[in-house]
């Protein structure tokens, strides 16, 4: 459960990784990984690919970058989610709010 | 003296019974530096050479007892395969007595009076081509060391395949394969077995390399695939399990092409993953042809990072037969060297009236096609066929093994007290014990979701008393979570209980979770009327959709969920 | 007849070469070898066996080209070649010639010791 974020040499893009299980335990980190930096990057990205499972406080701080990012104009893809991820995030229509990009 | 360093000291019989010519031979033979050994009739001959072993034998043509013909006859059986030089003393003129000698076995003549140069050539030339001889021999068995070495290799490398090909259900009216030793042998290994569900999974792979070495990545392969198609896991995670085993345990630039195919004769379908065998045929009820290529990478290059095993789906009706082949049908020669190749394959599916007999006529096809060629049996072929499941087909073994060694029919209660609140995580426990349930390691994603969203809200909402609506603002996230730490290092009283029984349904089984905790309840109504965009309230919004059922009895402090699997899941 | 024809000094040269100290011991061999020969040579002959008269003048003219008594080795090779025709009609005089040669032989390797 750990949570890295890396962001461009311009600081435009934010890349945030999300390793193990993605619930409450990891907010703070999460919160953490973009509200610290300097300048508020234009976009966001958040690689799964290492994410195993998330329940809905996950779907929580999804919405809670999504509106730090800007709300309806924030652009924050998500990529290489498992199927279970993306069903999840299916069910909760995210794929409306988020760019669920498909995998490599 | 003479003897130079490489040349070992050379031992000569001599066998005359005039002592004049004896003493004489003898003398010039010490003189040059060999050693001597005399006799002084033929018995003597063969009996000094029998003890001695000498390494050139120099026989008088007449002598009592045993003549030089007859001693010479018994020296070169008693020599066996070894080269003793026999030189005939002698002073025999005609050509009939020169031929006789040459019939018993003499490989030159010496004749009177000795002249002890040209003795000294023919000792000399006659020890080298022995020396030669020798060298020839110790090659030929090294050859044949190597050789019989080569087959024993080739002999364990059968039986390894021929172990763990035979680990699996491969005798069924849907399948029919064909592998010849030498396809074996060049690393073609094929692995079949029928699933809990009852589906036929197969592997076909092609190695790189032959032999042992062949054999050595064929071990892992076969026991993966047949653990993991017995627990009941899908094709994608067996694929990714031996990719990932290869890759680890192969060396660079060995690796295994490979199709794998889940036929589910419920269905109608089958699955088909191809990298980088030849492509597969499906040979439909009205004669068309479909050809599933190679869209992957082969088993045991990339990392599992990169690796994609995502089957395709296809349906196919009864009758309707799928083929795979490794390469040695195409690469096929005949005597000319001219390869079978896709067209002949092709012609010989167009040409076809009885698809039962497609098989047949497929080998047949390519064998009459190389002829005598050396490569004539490299051929690896398998025909899998649509049609509906027998009861007699189903694998009595793969049962036994469902009810014996795995869960089916069973359940827990697990409660969680206050003290464990703060600093225990039930989660990692309750899902390694459904996991061992075959049919729900399929959905560990959902169920870890659906058992999480439970536990989660019963502590925070039931224990705790949590209000959610907290959450609704950016900063309240922190501040819920904030009380949340607080409260479980502090209550005291409370508890959370959690309920999990799994029984096996005729075709699959249902999970069934039950959740209570110590709290006052709640209203399902009320509680799934919030808004979507509330950062909270949709745990069991996605409860609902992930299970089957979703009820909140009692007071409204306990959510029962069930959750069902199907074998084709 | 004069000793060039009976004797061949040259390989009886090489041999004294090739023998050393035993060259005395292989003239007494020799001319012991010869006896047993010619008496053998004899007595095949008084008792009409051809086969053994001709193995005995084989042998005989063996060691006999060996010593370089080339001129008694051409005797024995008549004899040898009558015998093996089956022809021993007049031998005796050929056995007769071949042990008066053979003395003088002997006499002439009495100066070699």
């Amino acid at each position: 459960m750990t949570v890295t974020s890396m962001a461009s040499d311009d600081g435009s893009e934010l890349t945030i990784v999300i390793k193990g299980r993605f619930d409450f335990s990891v907010h703070q980190d999460f919160r953490g990984s973009y509200e610290t930096l300097s300048s508020k990057p234009e976009q966001f990205i958040l690689d799964m690919t290492d994410t195993a499972y998330l329940d809905s406080s996950a779907l929580g701080m999804l919405l809670l970058l999504r509106d730090y990012a800007g709300g309806d104009a924030a652009k924050i893809s998500i990529k290489n989610a498992s199927s279970d991820v993306k069903r999840i995030l299916a069910i909760s229509n995210f794929e409306q709010l988020f760019t669920i990009e498909n995998n490599e | 003296m003479g003897s130079r360093k490489d040349e070992r000291l050379i031992t000569v019989l001599v066998a005359d019974d005039t002592s004049t010519d004896r003493l004489i031979l003898e003398a010039i033979l010490r003189k040059q530096g060999h050693r001597v050994l005399s006799a002084e009739d033929g018995e003597q001959a063969v009996a000094v050479y029998s003890a001695e072993r000498p390494d050139i034998v120099l026989l008088d043509a007449l002598m009592p007892k045993l003549d030089g013909f007859a001693a010479a006859r018994q020296i070169k059986t008693l020599a066996g395969e070894e080269l003793v030089p026999i030189l005939f003393l002698t002073s025999l003129t005609d050509a009939d007595s020169l031929v006789k000698c040459l019939d018993a076995g003499g490989d030159d003549f010496l004749s009177k009076p000795y002249n002890p140069v040209i003795l000294q050539a023919k000792i000399r030339s006659f020890f080298r081509m022995r020396a030669m001889q020798r060298t020839m021999l110790e090659q030929r068995d090294q050859i044949a060391r190597h050789n019989e070495h080569f087959l024993q290799e080739q002999t364990v490398a059968k039986q390894v395949f021929d172990n763990i090909t035979s680990g699996g259900q491969v005798d069924s009216k849907h399948l029919r394969y064909y592998l010849s030793p030498l396809a074996v042998f060049n690393g073609d290994v094929m692995v079949a077995s029928t699933t809990p569900a009852g589906n036929l999974m197969l592997l076909l792979g092609d190695f790189t390399g032959h032999g042992l070495p062949a054999a050595i990545g064929a071990m892992p392969l076969a026991t993966t695939f047949y653990g993991m198609v017995e627990k009941g896991f899908a094709m994608s995670d067996i694929l990714a399990e031996i990719n990932s085993k290869l890759k680890s345990i192969l060396p660079v630039g060995l690796f295994c092409c490979a199709s794998m195919v889940e036929m589910n004769f419920r269905k109608n379908t089958v699955r088909i993953w191809n990298g980088g065998l030849p492509a597969a045929y499906l040979h439909r009820n009205d004669g068309q042809v479909e050809q599933i290529k190679s869209s992957h990478l082969p088993l045991g290059v990339l990392s599992n990072k990169k690796f994609k095993s995502d089957p395709a789906l296809i349906s196919m009706a009864h009758g309707e037969r799928l083929y795979l082949w490794s390469d040695g049908i195409h690469e096929a020669r005949d005597l000319d060297g001219e390869m079978y190749g896709d067209d002949r394959l092709l012609a010989e599916f167009a040409n076809n009236q009885q698809p039962d007999e497609l098989f047949d006529d497929l080998l047949k096809s390519v064998k009459h096609f190389v002829g005598l060629s050396e490569k004539s049996d490299d051929l690896s072929l398998v025909e899998l066929l649509m049609a509906p499941v027998d009861i007699a087909d189903v694998n009595p073994d793969s049962q036994v093994v469902t009810t014996q060694s795995q869960l089916a029919e069973w359940g827990l209660t697990f409660e969680i007290k206050p003290s464990s609140f703060a600093i225990f995580d039930p989660l990692p426990l309750l899902l390694s014990v459904l996991l061992e349930v075959p049919g729900l390691r399929n959905h560990s994603g959902t169920l870890y979701t659906v058992i999480s969203e439970l536990y989660t809200n019963a502590l925070e909402h039931g224990v705790l008393g949590l209000d959610s609506s907290i959450k609704d603002a950016p900063d309240g996230f922190d501040r819920y979570y904030q009380l949340r730490r607080d409260k479980t290092q502090t209550i005291q009283n409370g508890f959370v209980k959690i309920d999990l029984a799994h029984k096996m349904q005729a075709d699959g089984g249902s999970l069934t979770i039950i959740v209570a905790d110590s709290g006052s309840g709640f209203s399902l109504a009320d509680y799934t009327q919030k808004n979507d965009k509330h950062y909270s309230g949709r745990g069991l919004k996605l409860v609902q959709s992930l299970c089957d059922t979703l009820e909140v009895r009692g007071d409204g402090n306990i959510v029962a969920a069930t959750f069902c699997w199907h074998t084709d899941d | 007849m004069s000793d060039n024809h009976l004797i061949d000094h040259e390989i009886l040269s090489t041999l004294q070469d090739v023998m050393g100290d035993d060259f005395g011991l292989l003239i007494e061999t020799y001319l012991s070898d010869s006896e047993g020969r010619l008496s053998a040579m004899q007595k095949a002959l008084a008792s009409g066996d051809a086969e053994a008269l001709r193995c005995a003048a084989h042998s005989f003219k063996g060691s006999c080209s060996n010593v370089g008594a080339t001129t008694l080795a051409a005797q024995c090779q008549l004899i040898e070649q009558a015998a093996l025709n089956k022809q021993l009609i007049g031998l005796e005089t050929s056995l007769v010639t071949l042990h008066s040669e053979f003395s003088q032989v002997r006499r002439q390797l009495a100066g070699y010791q």
